[in-house]
């Protein structure tokens, strides 16, 4: 099955109640470059949502329009309704749609257990006047942050960890790291921009059981960049196809290997290869 | 005896104020990652501006030119000095902290202070050119019949004391929230940001408290010395402040003081103490300069996190009340360090 142009511009504006986020006709323009030329989706709130498409096709200028890290020629964002265009990223991610980055970015010079606390949303003891004046706060909310840190630490296995430095983490600890900060930032819509590259098969499978497993608990709307198609065929209930800039198919991966142009501008010729049965 | 006691004192107020720069830097660079590549400008400005606020109108007769002169007593001058000093920080911050990335606000700060140290100059009605303040009068001095040595030990405390107090503020800030989050925004700015955090509020906070740090060197500089001109606050002050930070150790207020003790006070004194020579007038400053740097490329060669790197913070845990050794796939290595973390 295919999704028209017609049915794609309704699930993009259309009600709103229902979606977590909703990408209208989204462009943008690097010099000659056009990085993103026109995608249109609606992410369902409560599911995970794969965002696929061929290197260049704009997935990671897709999700740097969404959070606000640079803003769009034309088009608009929608968090939960509310038109979010052109914010800047601190009051996007304040508004709950946390996102990551392509190459995983920790603190290099903080703890693993720093990396988590400094991550909690609206903490006191950020505030100067608190600091002068009313040290208790902050430190009353550290204390709670420390234990909620150590047990997400521990759902993550780095636990043992947690008192190194996050520059001194592997390839794949480095990407669990990124997964429990944004945990503790609660928020409602997570933006994963690859966060399986360079991940060995048995920690791929690893973080999808934690995606998956957030986002029952939770009911964190996720959206997943990959390459990996045999995780998003596996936890993704829906899948968005990127290509040039623009959205090219919306469906369940079964659907999309069917789709010629999906499999032409993506999946090529060993797409039974790559997907599996 | 009474020399050599009043030199002690004199070196003691130089560390105790080359700690305060050293602090107020650490707090924007090591704390915050601000590349603030003109520290001498806030020190100068924050002793000017308590200098004409404390000293009595200018003697415009004898030709000496200064603005407001309003004779306010000390504490309130120096009061008006550190917040010049903050505001100051506050405008350029408003430029360079906005969208800039690190090494632009790098060359904003030595362009805002180049240009402040030739409008101090040559612009005689503000603080006099480059003649500069003389006869600023001492805080205090009035208080009872000083000797000179009896007024440099006050002094001496006087400035103990304050550089106490902001070595505390200084070590609550670091470890309080907001030290944290500034510390992951010199980490990773963007990443903060993403997380919901207003990333130029942050940066502005540790750029207006380290200036206004700044500033209360200056001001404590001028009351001592009792003079400033634009030839005490050349460019190259600034990067001895800088490095004694490095070579100190960045993001650790110890650090910041081993380093202004080596570098400001060790190298400062020891080369007083070479044979002058007539002919080259300039040549101690030059070998001071020389040493100064010697310093700082070895650190950074041999000791690139400095004498006394950037402390490891641990966090006081409650115990988690489940077997956290029992966690599937973790190797004995691991189950081990566990242990040895509870
Ligand atoms: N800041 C930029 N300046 C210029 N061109 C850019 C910029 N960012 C992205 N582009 C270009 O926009 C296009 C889309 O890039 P983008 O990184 O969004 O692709 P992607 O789908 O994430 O690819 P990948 O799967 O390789 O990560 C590319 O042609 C890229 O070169
Ligand atoms: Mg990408």
């Amino acid at each position: 099955m295919t999704v028209t142009d017609t049915e794609l511009v309704r699930q993009g504006s259309d009600r709103t109640t229902e979606y977590a986020l909703q990408v209208s006709d989204l462009r943008k323009s690097f010099g000659g470059v056009a990085a993103v030329n026109g995608a249109t989706f609606g992410i369902e709130k409560g599911t995970i949502t794969g965002l696929i498409g061929p290197n260049g096709a704009g997935k990671s200028t897709v999700v740097n329009l969404i959070s606000g890290s640079i803003t769009p020629d034309s088009g608009s964002v929608k968090l939960n309704g509310e038109d979010i265009t052109g914010l800047e990223p601190h009051e996007i991610g304040r508004k709950g749609l946390i996102r990551t980055f392509q190459i995983s970015r920790e603190y290099p010079e903080m703890t693993v257990l720093e990396n988590l606390i400094v991550s909690a949303k609206d903490n006191p003891g950020e505030k100067l006047f608190n600091v002068m004046f009313r040290p208790k706060l902050g430190k009353r909310r550290d204390a709670e942050l420390v234990q909620k840190a150590l047990e997400t630490l521990l759902t993550f296995g780095l636990y043992p960890l947690r008192n190194e430095y996050a520059a001194n983490l592997s390839g794949g600890q480095k990407r669990l790291l990124e997964l429990s900060r944004a945990v503790m930032a609660e928020p409602t819509v997570l933006l994963l921009d690859e966060p399986m590259a360079g991940v060995n098969p048995a920690l791929i499978e690893k973080l999808g059981e934690h995606i998956v497993e957030l986002n029952q608990k939770f009911g964190t709307t996720f959206v997943l960049v990959e390459h990996n198609l045999e995780i998003v065929e596996k936890i993704c209930s829906e899948v968005v196809v990127v290509a040039l800039g623009a959205t090219l198919a919306v469906g369940t991966m079964a659907e999309l290997r069917k789709n010629k142009a999906v499999v032409d501008a993506y999946l090529g010729g060993d797409v039974h290869e790559r997907v599996g049965s | 005896m009474t020399v050599i006691l009043g030199y002690a004192a004199t070196i003691l107020i130089f560390f105790f104020t080359y700690n305060i720069f050293t602090l107020g830097l650490n707090i924007q660079f090591g704390y915050a990652g601000i590349l603030n590549f003109t520290v001498i400008t806030f020190m100068a400005v924050g002793g000017y501006v308590s200098a004409v606020l404390v000293m009595p109108h200018a003697d415009t007769a004898n030709g000496i030119y200064y603005i407001l002169g309003l004779g306010l007593p000390w504490p309130i001058a120096a009061l008006g000095g550190v917040l010049a000093s903050g505001l100051l920080g506050l405008l350029i911050g408003q430029i360079a902290l906005r969208r800039l990335r690190s090494d632009y606000l790098a060359i904003v700060t030595l362009a805002t202070g180049t240009l402040l140290y030739g409008l101090a100059g040559n612009v005689t009605s503000m603080f006099d050119g480059w003649q500069g303040l003389f006869n600023v009068p001492q805080p205090f001095a009035g208080f009872r019949n000083w000797t000179p040595l009896g007024y440099s030990i006050f002094f001496v405390i006087m400035a103990g004391i304050i550089f106490g107090l902001l070595w505390l503020f200084a070590n609550r800030l670091y470890k309080s929230p907001l030290g944290r989050v500034m510390r992951a925004v010199r980490d990773d700015q963007d990443v903060v940001e993403a997380f919901g955090k207003n990333t130029f509020r942050i940066r502005m906070t540790a750029m207006v408290i380290g200036c206004m740090y700044i500033g209360v060197g200056g001001v404590l500089t001028i009351a001592y010395i009792t003079a400033l001109s634009p030839a005490g606050w050349t460019t190259g002050e600034t990067f001895v402040v800088w490095a004694a930070l490095l070579v100190g150790g960045r993001a650790n207020n110890l650090g910041a003081v081993v380093g202004s003790f080596l570098v400001a006070v060790v190298f400062n004194e020891s080369t007083r103490y070479l044979p002058q020579m007539p002919s080259h007038p300039n040549l101690i400053p030059d070998i001071r300069y020389i040493l100064i740097g010697l310093a700082v490329i070895l650190t950074i060669w041999f000791r690139p996190q400095g004498v006394i790197p950037e402390r490891k913070n641990t966090f006081y845990e409650v115990p988690l009340g489940k077997d956290v050794n029992a966690k599937p796939g973790q190797t004995s290595l691991e189950a081990d360090l566990a242990k040895v973390g509870e």
